[in-house]
């Protein structure tokens, strides 16, 4: 599992970890059943206080996405189709408030605020033509259905 | 052990004429990694030496372990472990004996621990210390101050003079031998960045008091910078926790703690503005230098908004 820890950030140390474990399971980058470090060892790994660690363990179990098992160790969790779904849902909330973001840059740099679904389509259509993100798109479709 | 590891209270602390702390109280429970922020010059080193029975309080209460550190020094030194600023060790020794050479001063020494931690810190045993490197010499203090089994470690500005890397597997040290055991830390520094991720709660020292502690993440979520137009910014109240007024042409930037409260009313106004994050280091900033005096006077902002 590949973790890296910005210092220095406006992003709270929880969250940037919280966000690329949460990441890496719904993109199946970690599966159900994989093995995650102990929250010691991923504390020593980042440099990055215990406690930290442990209470982004604690909200991703909360969350449905890992178990904590007493005794043995934290597992990506397996019934976690619905826990998937929730957080696809809020990802997509997050990616709406990226999209405010970006039309507010627009505005600032002069876009006229009718002009903005003519950059919405060109852009669509640049995408669509990079093949090999079309892949990719279609293969996350499948294994997240 | 629900009690905690150091309670400070309304403490003063001058030489001669001239006075370092005043009114400083913090209160830091068992097990938690706590970082004290400051300047140079801030307080911090002085607040140290009163913690560990250097100093004679001018005013106020200090208990460190639940004992009175200037009635009780030796006791409170034996069960602390300290890492000074400028480590001073006898250069003639080396590591092993500079450890056999401490061991009578602590009742609960630990050899073996010692030894442990020598070679897990990777400090060479048998050379002369006046022929260790920089880091070497920081983490041979680090094992020194841990053999002895304390509870609380205090460590002043340990990552002084150390590269990024060396201070990266010291912070990495700390975290695994005493954070993950359970023991308190008291950790100061003038690097934020390195502290942020190693503190649960930290208190940012300046001018010899101490202008705001919390832990680390209710500070960033408590703190923050909103950007409005110079225009609107007459009609809004002041917040009461400003820290500070950065005005650029027809943009203010209003850094402000306890923010939500304010900010709810800018939106609930319909003000228009733009709310940022911050990060440890803005939020330090803000405190030790911000210009809250630079919020505009009144009277010729309502002129200017009503023509």
């Amino acid at each position: 599992m590949f973790i890296r820890v910005q210092r220095g950030s406006a992003v709270p140390i929880s969250r940037q970890i919280d966000a690329q474990i949460r990441a890496q399971i719904l993109a199946g980058a970690l599966r159900p059943e994989d093995q995650l470090p102990s929250v010691r060892q991923l504390a020593r790994e980042l440099a990055v206080n215990v406690n930290t660690v442990f209470r982004v363990y604690e909200r991703l179990a909360a969350d449905g996405l890992i178990e904590l098992r007493h005794g043995d160790g934290t597992y990506v969790a397996r019934g976690r189709k619905r826990a998937v779904s929730t957080q696809l849902a809020e990802r997509r909330r997050e990616f709406s408030l990226e999209l405010d973001a970006l039309v507010r840059r627009a505005l600032m740099l002069g876009v006229a605020a009718g002009d903005l679904p003519q950059w919405l389509l060109e852009s669509i259509e640049r995408v669509q033509q990079d093949v090999s993100l079309a892949d990719l798109l279609s293969h996350d479709t499948e294994s997240s259905s | 052990m629900s009690r905690a590891a150091i309670v400070v209270h309304g403490l003063r602390q001058g030489y001669g004429k001239q006075t370092v702390l005043e009114d400083v109280s913090l209160e830091i429970p068992p097990g938690q990694t706590f970082a004290l922020l400051g300047r140079n010059g801030a307080g911090k080193t002085t607040l140290i030496r009163t913690l560990l029975g250097l100093l004679q309080p001018s005013g106020g209460s200090v208990e460190v372990l639940g004992l009175n550190p200037w009635i009780r020094p030796l006791e409170v030194r034996g069960r602390v472990g300290y890492l000074a600023e400028d480590q001073a060790m006898y250069g003639w020794m080396t590591a092993d004996e500079m450890a056999r050479f401490l061991a009578p001063f602590y009742p609960t020494w630990d050899a073996h621990l010692a030894g442990k931690l020598l070679d897990r810190f990777g400090v060479p045993r048998r050379v002369r210390i006046k022929h260790l490197s920089k880091g070497h010499n920081i983490r041979l203090g680090l094992a020194l101050a841990l053999a002895h089994r304390s509870e609380l470690v205090i460590l002043d500005d340990p990552a002084i003079g150390l590269d990024p890397i060396t201070r990266k597997q010291f912070n990495r040290d700390v975290i695994e031998h005493i954070q993950a055991e359970g023991r308190t830390v008291f950790y100061s520094s003038h690097l934020l960045y390195e502290v942020e991720a190693v503190a649960d709660a930290v208190a940012i020292l300046d001018r010899g008091r101490v202008v705001r502690a919390g832990y680390t993440e209710d500070l960033q979520r408590e703190v923050k910078r909103v950007v409005l137009s110079a225009e609107t910014l007459a009609l809004c109240r002041r917040p009461a926790k400003l820290l500070d007024v950065n005005r650029k042409a027809e943009r203010v930037a209003v850094t402000l703690d306890e923010s939500a409260r304010w900010i709810a009313e800018l939106s609930s106004g319909g003000v228009e503005h733009v709310v940022e994050d911050l990060s440890l280091d803005d939020i330090f900033e803000a405190f030790v230098i911000g210009r809250a005096d630079l919020w505009p006077d009144q009277s010729p902002y309502r002129k200017a908004a009503v023509a």
